[in-house]
């Protein structure tokens, strides 16, 4: 015991004489400047595809050629004081990531970023149209007044005439010659970061974000009914914020605080494009239908506002702190949401004339008649998260927890004399903005009991309340009660949570809809509906999950989860939404750092909801209902392995099988109208087969090669796409190639580290 | 002082002084970080290139080992003693995790106490692992922060390789974009103080506020879109035309009835079920600016 206490004494003696010695870089005995580079890796792609599918590439950028496929630089300096680190991924590629770090633990550090998402929509759509410039597309005149032509001569001996065939026939020499586009955008996301002090008692913080989105995706152009045209919508975005904020720590407690500024900016306002089907613009009550057999009128042209620039601030302050026996943290922000573009014209068919509240005419392509110029849009947010929590004597444990968000709209409502559908006709339906605005109350209690080492049981109690302006529920509250347990004795984790819900409401205000007219109308939604998001509800949510080791290398995790949402209560709607869960995994681990693992996941949901179909009014008869089932099944499995083959020979392979199996089953009594209901199997039948093969050689403890091999095997078939052409009736369509595909890609892949 | 209290006094007084190193002597105390590599050289091994095996650790915690496992002299004294190894796995949850905080306490971690984690007696160390970490940052157990996450929640694996996806399974993204493992804001430990809020922060354009306004989407993106994947066109939760008709039974075209005779390769062929059905023309779903818009047309 004095030996030992002898030794325990002087090596704590050494420690501190060692520990409080001046460091290195003060003494100057060596600037200790060390650079690491693990690893380089360059790397050449050969990519086989057998289709044009977008999905391929979806969100990355696999194809033929070199690439720096991965840059790690460390280097560190001042005896280790100061340390940076310069981090590339696929170099030069849409699917890049650089990074730049550079700190001084515990005094600051300095973060900068740059991060690629492509996102690719669909490849080789069929556009009819030509881009004439930064959101325009138009066809060429001689083409637009042919067609005019084509369709008024029909018209006139004919009105029954002008129907799909005749239109394709129309359409289709055009269609032949028509160019192609690919769909896609690209995220270029940019973060600079300052940290100081932060392992001090106040820590302050500077980021700011950048990122540019840029390139197409679709959007459905419509200028009626009988005239929808799927155009690629350009984006071209800026979004930019910065966030300054502080921290202090003390001994009980602490404070962050804060603001930041969010800035929204779309480059590109308006879409205008042309008619395939007129040049000249005119107007008649049916020209919303044409072209078909009412109507062949409507404008030349069309215009579509594209998203508004807007603006965000918000300020924030959270705080923690240990009073007494009491552990209370909680978070306030203030956020104001502005938005003030200014607005078009109601249309720039300049055939139609609105009508003002008076019963005069006006100019509706004049911005000057629209009752205000711009949006004056403005939304305060006020949230408060908070929770409090006390220890009841050894084993048991109390938290509170509440979050209010109140959002409101203090934009003032504008009235407009009625509107222009589709750039066809004036609809003189006086309309009136609604600012809808809401508030959220989040209340409960979780009493904690912690059985044994290890073990734990909760029971919380809660009541969620939401209070809406303008919508058919103006208050609804959502009590909730969950039981949740854990236990872990060595490597056994048994965890779940059982939670029922039931949700009850004031009266539902079917009339609510008025609150958008100025005058209002007979109701047109089925009276019986409730909007599933206010409608009252049960709820079950329910979890059982088991991990365990088996032994030393292997775990095997099973579990089994689900949530049933009940609105049975709604005669029409949404009824009933259950999804239940099983997964299961083993994890062997092989040797020093070798792993094997197998995965599957089973998810089976089925939904429910009820209609009914109304003419001209809201239809009373029960034959007229409609129901539709939808089931999908979802089911994943998944094997890798990492292994350590022989001395320097390195091994990782990954399989995914993924398939989804949706059916909709629809039903409809016989007698009304509809009559029956036919449904179809390929509710979104979907099938992914991925797999991965690294093979890895270290030729030295300097320089590595590696091969890959990647497969994937993609087979979509959905009743939204089945069938699609680039005519349909009523719609012109891209058809951009975005389904199955079959892929190789092979790398070849060399490692340097020094 | 009278005689007999000075005798006391004397008595306690040495009766204390002779107890003393043995009360002492029961207090581990430290040991420093040579003693502790003089066996434990794998453990000193493992932190290079760490943050806490770097000199800015040294600075900050002037105990290295004895900083987390506290004051070692105990088991140097009497190493094959299983009860005096200052392992962390000893200690409970909420003690395990105290030990990180002594450093780790603000940040992103600030509103850890009474999170979802904290009150499930989960602890840094059933995430991360100073020792032997797998990840290429935040010295995580897994590859990366998504594995990390699915060690747990496995039912969201499946949803992560659905069709309509977040790029989270190719790496563009991951679960710590949108949630905070230790304590956030909002419900389900979002970052932001709303799930609309958070996804604003990537999809800003669909912040507003508009002219015309569509009501469930101010209040959550959720009414509609299910955000760890969906089999569905733009991550819907069920496809359109159904997912409008939820709500929407109005007269006329709303609530009529879609089925497999109004696909586009049948006789009725509807363009209110085919390619994107509704949003093919209400293509200003989440809000419009445009005066002629109420119905969120162009």
């Amino acid at each position: 015991m004095r030996a030992n206490a002898v030794h325990s004494s002087l090596t704590a003696v050494a420690a501190i004489l060692v520990l409080s010695s001046p460091s290195q870089a003060q003494s100057g005995s060596s600037s200790g400047f060390k650079l690491e580079l693990d690893p380089v890796t360059i790397a050449y792609e050969s990519v086989d595809v057998d289709t044009e599918s977008a999905k391929f590439n979806e969100y990355r950028d696999l194809k033929d050629g070199f690439l720096l496929e991965r840059l790690n630089l460390r280097g560190s300096y001042a005896g280790g004081d100061r340390n940076f680190s310069v981090t590339a991924r696929r170099a030069g590629r849409d699917d890049a990531f650089y990074a730049f770090d550079y700190r001084s633990e515990g005094s600051y550090s300095f973060k900068i970023e740059l991060n690629r998402i492509p996102h690719r929509f669909g490849n080789n759509g069929l556009l009819l149209f030509d881009r004439t410039g930064p959101g325009r597309y138009e066809i060429d005149d001689a083409t637009q007044a042919s067609l005019q032509l084509a369709i008024a001569d029909q018209f006139r001996t004919n009105r029954a005439g002008v129907n799909y065939n005749f239109l394709n026939g129309l359409l289709q020499p055009y269609l032949a010659t028509a160019g192609t586009v690919d769909l896609a955008l690209r995220r270029d996301r940019a973060r600079a970061e300052l940290e100081l002090g932060k392992a001090g008692r106040f820590a302050w913080g500077l980021t700011l974000d950048h990122e540019d989105r840029s390139g197409t995706r679709p959007y459905g152009a419509s200028l009626g009914f009988s005239n929808v045209a799927e155009l690629p919508e350009p984006i071209d975005y800026r979004t930019t914020s910065g966030q300054l904020n502080g921290e202090w720590k003390g001994e009980r407690g602490g404070v962050q605080f804060g603001g930041r500024l969010s800035r929204f900016e779309n480059k590109i306002d308006v879409l205008v494009w042309d008619n395939v089907f007129r040049l000249t613009s005119t107007t008649d009550p049916n020209a919303y239908t044409a072209p078909g057999s009412s109507s062949i009128g409507g404008t030349a042209f069309g215009r579509a506002p594209l998203v508004p620039d807007n603006e965000a601030m918000t300020l924030f302050v959270n705080g923690r702190g240990k009073f007494g026996l009491w552990t209370m943290q909680g978070s306030l922000s203030y956020v104001t949401m502005e938005q003030d573009d200014a607005l078009q014209s109601y249309t720039l068919n300049s055939a139609i004339r609105g009508i003002d509240e008076q019963g005069a005419t006006f100019d509706a392509t004049d911005r000057s008649f629209l009752p205000q110029s711009s949006a004056d849009r403005e939304v305060d947010v006020f949230s408060f998260s908070g929770s409090a929590g006390v220890p009841l004597g050894k084993s048991f444990k109390l938290d509170f927890r509440a979050r209010y968000y109140d959002y409101d709209n203090g934009s003032d409502r504008v009235v407009f004399p009625g509107y222009v559908r589709f750039d066809a006709v004036w609809e003189e339906i006086g309309r009136i903005t609604v600012p809808y605005a809401y508030d959220r109350t989040d209340l409960s209690a979780d009493l904690g009991w912690n059985i044994a080492r290890g073990t734990r049981l909760g029971l919380v109690a809660g009541l969620r309340e939401m209070n809406r302006s303008f919508r058919e529920i103006e208050n609804a509250e959502e009590i909730f009660v969950r039981l949740d347990g854990s236990t872990r004795k060595g490597g056994f984790w048994l965890h779940g949570h059982l939670e029922l819900g039931d949700r009850s409401t004031d009266s539902y205000h079917v009339e609510a809809q008025h609150d958008s007219f100025t005058h209002p109308e007979a109701v047109n939604n089925l009276p019986d509906l409730r909007k599933f998001d206010e409608a009252e509800r049960d709820y079950l949510d329910y979890l059982l999950q088991a991990d365990w080791a088996l032994s030393e290398t292997l775990d095997l995790t099973f579990g089994v989860s689900g949530r049933d949402e009940d609105y049975s209560k709604s005669l029409f709607g949404l009824h009933d939404d259950e999804i239940l869960r099983f997964n299961a995994e083993l994890n062997w681990r092989v040797g020093e750092s070798g792993n094997v693992y197998l995965f599957a996941n089973r998810a089976d949901r089925e939904v429910f909801q009820l209609s009914r179909q109304s003419g001209a009014t809201v239809s009373t008869d029960p034959l007229n209902n409609w129901q539709v089932r939808f089931d999908e099944l979802n089911e994943v499995v998944g094997l890798g392995l990492n292994l350590e083959l022989a001395e320097r020979w390195q091994l990782d392979v990954s399989g995914r099988w993924s398939r989804s199996d949706g059916a909709a089953d629809i039903f409809s009594p016989p007698g009304g109208t509809p009559n029956l209901g036919v449904g179809f199997d390929d509710y979104e039948d979907i099938e992914l087969l991925a797999s991965v093969v690294d093979l890895g050689f270290e030729i030295n403890d300097r320089m590595a090669v590696g091969f890959g091999w990647r497969y994937e095997d993609y087979v979509a078939e959905s009743f939204i796409t089945r069938g699609l052409t680039y005519y349909l009736p009523g719609t012109l369509l891209l058809n951009a190639e975005n389904g199955d595909y079959q892929g190789d890609v092979l790398t070849v892949r060399f490692s340097l580290k020094h | 002082m009278t005689r007999s209290g000075a005798a006391v006094a004397a008595l306690v007084a040495g009766v204390a002084l002779a107890w003393t190193p043995t009360l002492l002597a029961d207090e581990p105390t430290y040991v420093g970080v040579e003693t502790c590599v003089t066996c434990h050289d794998d453990k000193e091994a493992s932190l290079e290139g760490t943050p806490h095996g770097q000199a800015g650790f040294a600075k900050l915690s002037a105990r290295n080992c004895e900083e987390c496992h506290g004051p070692g002299s105990a088991h140097v004294d009497d190493p094959d003693n299983a009860d005096l190894r200052p392992t962390l796995a000893r200690l409970t949850p909420d003690e395990r995790t105290a030990v990180c905080r002594n450093c780790h306490s603000g940040g992103a971690r600030f509103l850890w106490d009474g999170s979802a984690h904290a009150s499930q007696q989960i602890s840094c160390a059933d995430c991360h692992s100073v020792h032997s970490p797998k990840s290429e940052s935040s010295q995580l157990q897994r590859a990366n922060e998504t594995e990390q996450c699915l060690s747990c929640h496995k039912d969201v694996r499946a949803d992560l390789w659905k069709t309509s996806h977040h790029p989270v399974r190719e790496g563009r993204m991951s679960c710590v974009d949108c949630h905070n493992p230790h304590g956030g804001q909002g419900a389900k430990m979002i970052r932001a103080a709303s799930v609309n809020d958070q996804c604003y922060e990537c999809h800003a354009e669909k912040r507003g506020p508009f002219l015309w306004e569509h009501a469930p989407v101010r209040e959550s993106c959720v009414n509609c879109h299910a955000p760890h994947g969906s089999n569905h066109l733009k991550l819907q939760k069920t496809s359109v035309p159904y997912l409008c008709q939820e709500c929407h039974a109005n007269t006329r075209h709303p609530g009529s009835l879609y089925d497999n005779t109004t696909l586009a390769d049948a006789a009725r062929a509807s363009n209110r079920i085919f390619n994107r059905a509704c949003v093919d023309c209400h293509a200003a779903i989440h809000g419009s600016n445009d005066p002629s818009a109420p119905y969120l047309g162009h």
